[in-house]
């Protein structure tokens, strides 16, 4: 009995140790740098009052001799948009009246617009809700009776916008409801995380980001479920030139070590049909949601997506509306929180998601420092004490052998 | 010279202490083998020379007017012997099919219980926790205290008591209970496994006592893979049946289990029994595990006995604790289904079962236990590398596994009889199985809280680290052996040429 008490400040001890390892190492392996500023409702004058609840943050990320603009928006849909030019005084231009009454196309460019080599978005359509009785966590599989009228987030009032930037840590939060009673105490979420260098988020997936993307967390939280056996999904639509393909890769990695059980990546990416070309621009996430504000391995729930597919028109949002026009096409799906087994909403009333969204080619996860030195120390000191062995062994004998008996002739 | 006095069992020359290692060898198969389990067959040594004594299983010449029995009755013949093995290996059968319990049934425990990883490895370090104070005593309890048979039967109903309360943490939701099941279990767990080995020797003395120790050894494998692969299967219907999952599911089904140390208990009883009707009928004793620990005994340990106790405390580490977080790793790493994940878990369990007495046969016959020792290391380090960096099947790796675990355990135990004289012997495995489960113990506390922060392959670089640690310390042993000009690394034929010179000394 004693022992087992005594060891337990041993075993903290050496939790902590762990732990510090395993969170003092973060590595940058992208030195790119950009400079980044936030700024919320660029060119907004006195004139034009917004109506309550759209707020448009506009994140500059300055680069040696190019620029990317991110663009949050709650108009409608609730839309990151992502462009980027050759230039590095690129700037974003709104005409607020025409932008807020909507539908006119050309409302907001970037300007000059020959710099413009990209550009996409990301767009929050629909928060869907489904009865599964059965838990199946499947609900491809379940007859349209299973759902409930999904939750349009065109349709949600958002808070103010302005009064959540954060210009220390370059992030702001969109918080919306629906008006029905089940978002009473309830509240759909977005955070924005800009990036000016390589590194990764302190907070589980801790995806790996770099100069080239931005962060967007996701959570539906304190939501009245509206049937015992409620799951939700997410429907996501992204905008493109249409000449570019939609497809989302999964990727299967072996290192875990900073979303721990989680072994693959999903990446939602653009590209040309030519299939040797580099991708372009992408949506990136592991794929696992968390049950709980501060997430930790019980409370990971996996979720899965549905294949992408093309769409008609593109979605009701007013930055695509303001900014696309022809040339530019929508694709959507679904992710799925949760699978069967796993415990309903209204069990945490939480639920968290995240993507990056960047340019180019998506971040790839690589060893820690860590486990790269523990690995060497490893299997070099074995390697070094047979060296050093075999060479004192040697040595020895060398010594030996004249002291031996000799022949005499 | 009782000792000189070479005795042949299983073909097997048993003399003074260089072939005690012959003992040992298979001993320690068992030992080993039976994770942490184990280990104390050794003990076993010392208990045959005790037993030479009554070495004649006759019956009693002044029972000469007894009426003859029937051959199943008889304790003198063979037919009895088998119904008695039949109660001797399913005695450990219950301790070994629990053991495992919450390796088994992790997903569940962890979901019912609202566990972590952290408190799900807890209830497997409060099995080793007793264990690193009982190495030392089981053998004087069973020997000075309780006898075997009274023994046996308390350290079947410490087993019993310790499944019950187990399960009875899970039925009432409370975790503390159930962590102080398995400290109880852990009391009994390993104990019970001395005092088989003991009532091994005892009937089997002289006769079939190698082929015993392997039943033995098969009879504790079968337990561990039936539990791994079954466990799953019974709470689904115990889901089924009550219609919902939840802590009572979780209670259920280990109450269920115990079932088996309940069989075990019986077996416990019936043997008691039938070795009490032995002792009346033929003029036989209780036997003893004839163990011998002091402490003081500590100080005259050697470098090399130091290495090998490293060694052993850091490969073991990278089994155990691996296997009981194991079936969810499976899981989410190579995407298999719960059933496969249990099977791929429980290869190594059934491949040790025919591997030891083979792998064990051909150390016996080459020697060189430190190379032997090396390959073993080398092989797991190797597939604790395919684990950890590569997505190829891990039916491969963990084949490696049990094959490397299995050859460990045969040429891992035996040396520690080179190192130590004789009468040492006791101490130095009681140690050996102390610092064993102390390791034991830390490292499923230390693999939960990893697992928990940051993830499998931070797991498994820390099991390769913990594997490359053992590395060192068998290469140091190679060169501290080679410098010292010790025998530990002797081929089969310079030690045989070696103990002949000793006895020709002595002589």
């Amino acid at each position: 009995m004693a022992s087992a008490v005594n060891t337990t400040p041993l075993h903290l001890l050496f939790s902590l140790l762990v732990l510090q390892f395993a969170s003092g190492f973060i590595v940058n392996d992208d030195k790119y740098k950009r400079q980044v500023s936030l700024e919320l409702n660029p060119g907004l004058n006195a004139s034009v009052r917004p109506p309550p609840g759209v707020g448009l943050l506009h994140v500059r990320a300055l680069g040696a001799n190019d620029t990317l603009h991110f663009l949050l928006c709650s108009l409608d849909a609730p839309t990151l948009m992502l462009v980027h030019t050759n230039s590095s005084s690129s700037s974003v231009k709104v005409d607020w009246r025409r932008f807020l009454s909507g539908n006119t196309s050309g409302s907001l460019r970037v300007e000059p617009q020959s710099s413009v080599q990209y550009s996409s978005a990301l767009v929050f359509t629909r928060v869907w809700e489904y009865d599964d009785a059965n838990d199946t966590a499947d609900p491809q599989t379940l007859p349209p009776s299973s759902f409930l009228p999904p939750y349009q987030l065109q349709n949600f009032t958002w808070e103010d916008l302005g009064q959540t930037v954060n210009l220390t840590t370059d992030t702001a939060r969109l918080c919306g409801q629906d008006g029905a009673a089940s978002f009473r105490n309830g509240s759909f979420c977005l955070q924005i995380s800009a990036f000016g260098s390589g590194g990764r988020d302190p907070g589980w997936p801790r995806l790996l980001h770099n100069a080239n993307s931005s962060q967007l967390r996701v959570w539906l939280d304190g939501v009245t479920a509206r049937s015992n056996f409620s799951r939700f999904f997410l429907e996501l639509e992204t905008v493109g030139r249409s000449d570019l393909l939609s497809r989302v890769d999964v990727l299967r990695s072996i290192d875990d070590e900073y979303t721990p059980s989680i072994f693959e990546v999903s990446q939602w990416v653009a590209s040309p049909p030519n299939a040797t070309s580099p991708v372009l621009g992408y949506t990136q996430w592991k794929p696992v949601a968390y049950r709980s504000a501060t997430p930790n391995l019980e409370q990971a729930t996996p979720c899965r997506h549905s294949e992408p597919l093309p769409l008609a028109r593109l979605p009701p949002s007013g930055l695509v509306r303001a900014y696309f026009g022809d040339g530019y096409r929508a694709s959507g799906l679904n992710v799925t929180f949760g699978i069967a087994g796993d415990p309903m909403y209204s069990a945490s009333k939480y639920l968290s998601w995240t993507v990056l969204v960047g340019l180019g080619s998506p971040p790839v996860d690589s060893f820690s420092p860590v486990v790269i030195a523990i690995m060497a120390v490893g299997l070099g000191t074995p390697m070094i004490l047979i060296l050093v062995g075999g060479v004192c062994v040697c040595v020895r004998r060398k010594r030996v052998e004249p002291l031996a008996y000799e022949p005499i002739n | 010279m009782e000792r000189e006095n070479t005795t042949d069992v299983e073909g097997f020359r048993y003399s003074t202490l260089k072939s005690s290692y012959k003992r040992e060898l298979k001993q320690s198969e068992k030992g080993s083998h039976s994770s942490q389990r184990s280990g104390r067959s050794w003990k076993m040594a010392e208990t045959e020379d005790l037993l030479n004594e009554y070495e004649p299983l006759q019956p009693r010449a002044d029972s000469g007017a007894r009426k003859p029995l029937a051959a199943v009755c008889d304790p003198s013949r063979l037919a009895h012997r088998v119904v008695v093995l039949t109660f001797m290996c399913f005695l450990g059968f219950g301790s070994y099919f629990c053991y495992d319990n919450p390796a088994a049934l992790q997903i569940q425990v962890q979901k019912d219980m609202k566990l972590t990883t952290s408190q799900f490895m807890q209830l497997y370090a409060w099995y080793s926790w007793p264990n690193v104070v009982l190495c030392f005593f089981g053998g004087f309890l069973l020997d000075r205290v309780f006898g075997i048979r009274l023994g046996t039967v308390i350290f079947s109903l410490f087993v019993c008591f310790g499944q019950v309360i187990f399960a009875a943490g899970a039925l009432f939701n409370a975790f503390w209970l159930m962590e102080v099941g398995r400290f109880v279990f852990g009391i009994g767990g390993e104990s019970l496994a001395v005092a088989q080995n003991t009532y091994a020797v005892s009937w089997f003395k002289g006769k079939e006592l190698n082929l015993v120790f392997g039943l033995q050894l098969s009879m504790a494998r079968l337990g561990s893979t039936v539990n791994m692969n079954i466990m799953g299967w019974v709470y689904g219907h115990m889901q089924s049946l009550q219609g919902s999952t939840g802590h009572t599911t979780l209670g259920a089904t280990l109450m269920i289990a115990g079932v088996t140390c309940l069989f075990s208990l019986v077996c416990a009883l019936v043997l008691g029994y039938l070795d009490k009707r032995a002792e009346k009928i033929l003029n036989k004793e209780q036997g003893k595990t004839g163990e011998v620990i002091k402490l003081t005994d500590v100080k005259d340990f050697s470098f090399s006995l130091w290495l090998i106790f490293l060694i052993c405390v850091a490969y073991y580490a990278a089994i155990f604790p691996f296997i009981g977080l194991g079936q969810v790793f499976f899981i989410e790493k190579f995407n298999f289904s719960p059933a496969e994940a249990r099977a791929v878990n429980s290869i190594v369990y059934i491949i040790s079962a025919p591997a030891s007495p083979i792998l064990g046969f051909l150390v016996d016959k080459t020697g060189k236990n430190v190379i032997w020792v090396l390959c073993a290391v080398v092989a797991t380090l190797a597939a604790h590398m395919m684990l950890a960096f590569t997505f190829w099947n891990p039916w491969i790796a963990m084949s490696l596994l049990g094959v490397s675990y299995s050859l460990l355990a045969c040429a891992l135990w035996p040396m520690v009889a080179f190192l130590v004289p004789e009468h040492q012997l006791g101490t130095a495995y009681g140690f050996m199985q102390s610092i064993q489960n102390l390791g034991l113990a830390l490292i499923a506390m230390a693999a939960g809280s990893i697992l928990d922060n940051s993830g499998y392959l931070f797991l498994e670089v820390f099991f390769c680290a913990s594997v490359c640690l053992a590395l060192i310390a068998v290469v140091m042993l190679y060169f501290v052996n080679l410098l010292r000009g010790g025998d530990l690394n002797l081929s089969a034929s310079a030690r045989a040429k070696l103990q002949k010179s000793a006895t020709s000394d002595s002589e």
